[in-house]
């Protein structure tokens, strides 16, 4: 016996029912295209792909750093979190070079018609072409790129209200778009002390800047960590375990924005301390310029330059790379596009297909996944070529 | 620089799930000359995870269906099988709790491998005594219902034949999932434990058809799996095999039109200004998008194609809170992989609560991996919390408060779960993501943000689909393959509808051939 639902020939009668009323409402519908996909349209407007910046202003903000400030040339720039980067497509000689660099504007200055946002640069910082961008750029100039990128940023679901940022150099810019969100009554509820490492007085990037804010908001303090400056009054050396804990509170979260050593020795004192992940934000950390000072890496081999195919769709290239620099620098030297963004291996957007050879891979912010690593995906601009390689890029 | 060939037999739109199972059967047809353009630089579309502070994390993936046991393989499985696709599948070992402490319900259920479905039957009887002949029996009913839809998917019949070899089916396609369960008189509290699975085809229970009920309660019910190298695992390997055997496959190129002349496809257009010419597009982009906006000309969609679309309903889309929490599961007060919970099983009041965006979502799925998953790293909780809701309220979200909306809203469905877990694990929390219709549409552009096709309802039913192939096929050598597409919506039916599609292409190139001979 089958089922009997309300008799037997409403129950048979089923399937017809069900396409002749789907075929009358067809019938009936409307003939006008409908193109408005307004879900897309704000994904769009919040990750726009290609943008085009005008520089409006420069300004110093210390005597080896300048602060370079851009609109947008369509009006808009999309809502971005302190922390967050913007990637600069440069076109530099023959090559198309992205770059990132982290705002250092806050994020509410970016919103109005008259919207910007900055960045700040210091000259002389490995290859991050900040001396291309201090000797090229200039005021009206135009840049292409995109913004906003990253993970790094204050997550309120997540993070102590009580934060403690340990910055080194340059690595200040995420904090201080922070601080001017916190001063301008953003980020309700935030606390954020940061400790500031400089060599010297005068490396300080942004003081004037940092005083301003520190002198307004009394939920932002700066606290400078000189290194080299004997006559300094306020904390001296390096930023270690004990003048942490001095500034810490029972669970607060910290950020690190700064260079590999300093990483170092902050992701020491702070294991010391007992601070796992959840309480341990960093930023993007820089590989160092230098590959062979990597634990792991096969000493000698950075001497040796390589051959790498280069396989986009049905066309190859042969190109010449050196084993001392990763193969998205080796790409962008022979003048083949790669879509690189952070440039440490995190974010994946260079993504590509080992096919044959073998390469280094920094553990430095390793961000491939499981079966990529396994299937031979590897991230071109934090691997290095230890032989001839044969690689698969995306076509640009 | 030329980066593709001249001409390709068959251009796929999106390598994804479904756009990948097309290639693949293609190939396995001795259908070889493919490409495949994905608009992003990952395999998979939706089945993919990502990677914070060293944790990667699972981005969609609940359960994989219809894959069964090495031995007892179910479509799908076999499927892989077939390709030659090891994939490292991990079996769940429960189907969910369900918990709904305003009707005093908390229990887990479990499935049987074997399709004999007593597990069920059982656990329900004993919240509710004296339902398990009648609940096994509802069981049997949806496993005939999903044995005949299988079969009669692949090989049409006749009306007479089809009463004859299935009643069942014939006899409930017309009614919806509540007027089928109605017959079997079950109390109250035994529906609310048979209905938590209805947001994973996305309608209210009042207009799902049973068809549809039937084939979710059946296939779900003999066991799920995850990958154990999550699913980017399925993705990858996929996406290897398509190329392995022949397939050109590019990331980063999105296409934005179809070149269409005289009723027919010429080729694809790229955003980087490539034109490829081929005989058959494949698309994962939805008709919506296809017949506004990338056919070209727009004078070759035909009205009846913008009346289709223009009647069509949009399924659910997903909103996620994605997390890694310090602590183990138990210490989170999380004991199982699938929760379902909220303050109502009331299908009709789920929905009237999930078109709105002021009230906190009123039932929520809660996924904690690390039961389906031993590889995850020890001393982390993964969980990801989600309600599947229409697409409708965020149509009109502005830029400036997406940020904070999509904080409210994953507070609110956190404290949803914590009424269940009675543990607040928030001070816990290490990563944190929240996923919308607006990150759906960003990373794989479907249209507005949807995951799940077009709604299942008795005005738009599975059956009547079926029926009306023939009418809903507009261009010529233009197959769709996704959510949209005729088995509708889930990782699962996504192999099978991309091997619809392929079925399609090589039936037209058979024909065109048998032409051309005669």
């Amino acid at each position: 016996m089958s089922i009997k639902v309300k008799g037997f020939l409403q129950d048979v009668g089923g399937a017809s029912r069900v396409t002749k009323l789907r075929a009358e409402n067809f019938a009936k519908g409307s003939p006008v295209p409908d193109p408005r996909d307004p879900i897309r349209d704000l994904a769009d407007k919040l990750h726009p792909k290609h943008m085009v910046f005008r520089c409006t202003d420069i300004r110093e903000a210390s005597p080896t750093s300048r602060v370079f400030r851009f609109q947008s040339a369509d009006g808009h720039i999309p809502v971005f979190q302190s922390g967050q980067y913007v990637n600069f497509r440069l076109k530099i000689g023959e090559s198309v070079l992205s770059r990132p660099y982290t705002i250092s504007s806050a994020p509410y200055e970016a919103r109005g018609p008259k919207g910007f946002f900055e960045i700040t640069v210091r000259r002389n910082v490995q290859y991050l072409v900040p001396d291309w961008l201090f000797e090229n750029v200039k005021v009206g100039d135009e840049l292409e790129g995109a913004l906003p990128f990253g993970f790094f940023y204050y997550e309120p679901m997540r993070d102590s209200k009580d934060v403690v940022a340990l910055a080194g150099g340059s690595g200040i810019t995420p904090f201080y778009s922070m601080a001017k969100e916190i001063a301008h009554g953003k980020l309700k509820g935030v606390k954020l002390t940061i400790l500031y490492g400089s060599v010297k007085a005068n490396d300080i990037v942004l003081k004037e800047e940092l005083d301003a804010i520190e002198k307004e908001c009394p939920d932002v303090k700066v606290v400078h960590v000189l290194s080299d400056e004997p006559d300094w009054e306020g904390e001296q050396g390096f930023i270690t375990k004990e003048i942490i804990r001095r500034y810490s509170t029972e669970n607060c979260t910290y950020m690190f924005c700064g260079p590999l050593p300093m990483f170092r020795f902050v992701k020491t004192a702070l294991d010391e301390l007992g601070v796992g992940p959840r309480r341990f934000r960093h930023d993007v950390v820089n590989n160092p310029a230098d590959v062979s000072t990597l634990p792991g890496y096969p000493k000698g081999t950075e001497e040796k330059t390589f051959k790498i195919t280069v396989v986009r769709g049905i066309h190859e290239d042969v190109i010449d790379a050196k084993a001392s620099e990763p193969v998205a620098v080796s790409l962008e030297r022979a003048g083949i596009a790669i879509d690189t963004h952070c440039r440490n291996g995190e974010c994946g957007f260079c993504r590509s297909h080992l096919l044959e050879g073998e390469i280094f891979v920094s553990p430095i912010g390793d961000g491939r996944r499981r079966m990529d690593k396994e299937m031979g995906w590897f991230h071109a601009c934090s691997s290095w070529p230890l032989t001839n390689l044969k690689i698969k890029i995306p076509i640009m | 620089m030329k980066f593709y060939k001249d001409h390709y037999d068959v251009v796929i739109i999106g390598g994804a799930l479904a756009g990948m199972s097309a290639c693949l059967q293609l190939q396995a047809w001795g259908i070889k000359d493919i490409l495949i353009l994905e608009k992003h630089n990952m395999p998979g579309g939706l089945a993919t995870d990502f990677v914070r502070n060293g944790f990667e994390i699972e981005a969609t993936l609940h359960e994989m269906m219809s894959i069964g046991q090495p031995g007892r393989r179910l479509k799908v499985g076999q499927f892989f099988d077939d390709m030659g696709i090891d994939i490292d599948w991990l079996p769940v070992h429960e189907c969910y709790r369900v918990a709904l402490p305003n009707s005093g319900i908390d229990k887990i259920l479990h499935h049987d491998y074997d399709g004999s479905y007593r597990t069920v039957a059982k656990e329900i009887d004993e919240v509710c005594p004296g339902t398990y002949e009648k609940v096994h029996e509802l069981m049997l009913l949806c496993r005939r219902v999903y044995d005949s839809m299988n079969i009669l998917s692949v090989t049409p019949m006749s009306k007479v034949q089809m009463l004859m070899k299935h009643p069942d089916f014939v006899k409930t396609v017309g009614y919806s999932a509540t007027e089928v369960i109605k017959t079997f008189d079950l109390p109250q509290k035994a529906v609310e434990m048979l209905t938590p699975y209805w947001i994973y085809v996305g309608n209210r229970m009042d207009d799902l058809p049973f068809t549809i009920y039937a084939f979710l309660m059946a296939d779900y019910f003999t066991g799920s799996y995850v990958c154990k190298g999550f699913s980017h695992e399925m993705s990858m390997k996929m996406q290897a095999k398509c190329e392995e055997q022949g397939a050109q496959y590019e990331f980063n190129q999105e296409v934005v039109k179809i070149l269409v002349k005289d009723g027919k496809v010429t080729g694809v257009r790229t955003a980087r200004g490539d034109e490829i010419a081929c005989d058959y597009v494949i698309s994962g982009p939805y008709p919506n998008r296809v017949y506004t906006q990338m056919i070209e000309p727009l004078s070759e969609v035909p009205v009846g194609a913008i009346k289709m679309i223009n009647n069509r309903k949009l399924s659910v889309v997903p909103v996620s809170v994605i997390m890694v929490i310090e602590g183990t599961p138990e210490e989170n007060g999380i004991t199982n992989y699938s929760t379902f919970s909220g303050t109502t099983m009331d299908t009709n009041k789920i929905w009237e609560n999930y078109s709105n965006l002021t009230e906190p979502y009123n039932y929520i799925t809660t996924i904690c991996l690390n039961y389906a998953n031993p590889t995850l790293p020890e001393g982390y909780t993964q969980l990801s919390i989600t309600a599947l809701v229409p697409s409708k309220p965020f149509e009109s979200v502005k830029e400036e408060e997406y940020f904070d909306l999509k904080r409210r809203l994953a507070n609110e469905m956190i404290e949803e779960c914590i009424r269940i877990t009675k543990v607040d694990f928030r001070p816990r929390i290490t990563e944190f993501e929240v996923t919308t219709p607006i990150s759906v549409a960003h990373y794989v552009g479907a249209w507005k943000g949807n995951i799940y096709g077009y709604l299942h309802s008795m005005e738009d039913h599975a059956v009547a689909r079926l029926q009306m192939k023939e009418k809903d096929h507009f261009i010529e050598g233009l197959e769709f393959a996704g959510a949209h597409g005729m088995s509708g919506d889930g990782m699962g039916p996504q192999i099978t509808n991309g091997r619809a599609a392929a079925k399609a292409v090589k039936e037209d190139m058979e024909k065109k051939k048998e032409a051309a001979e005669a």
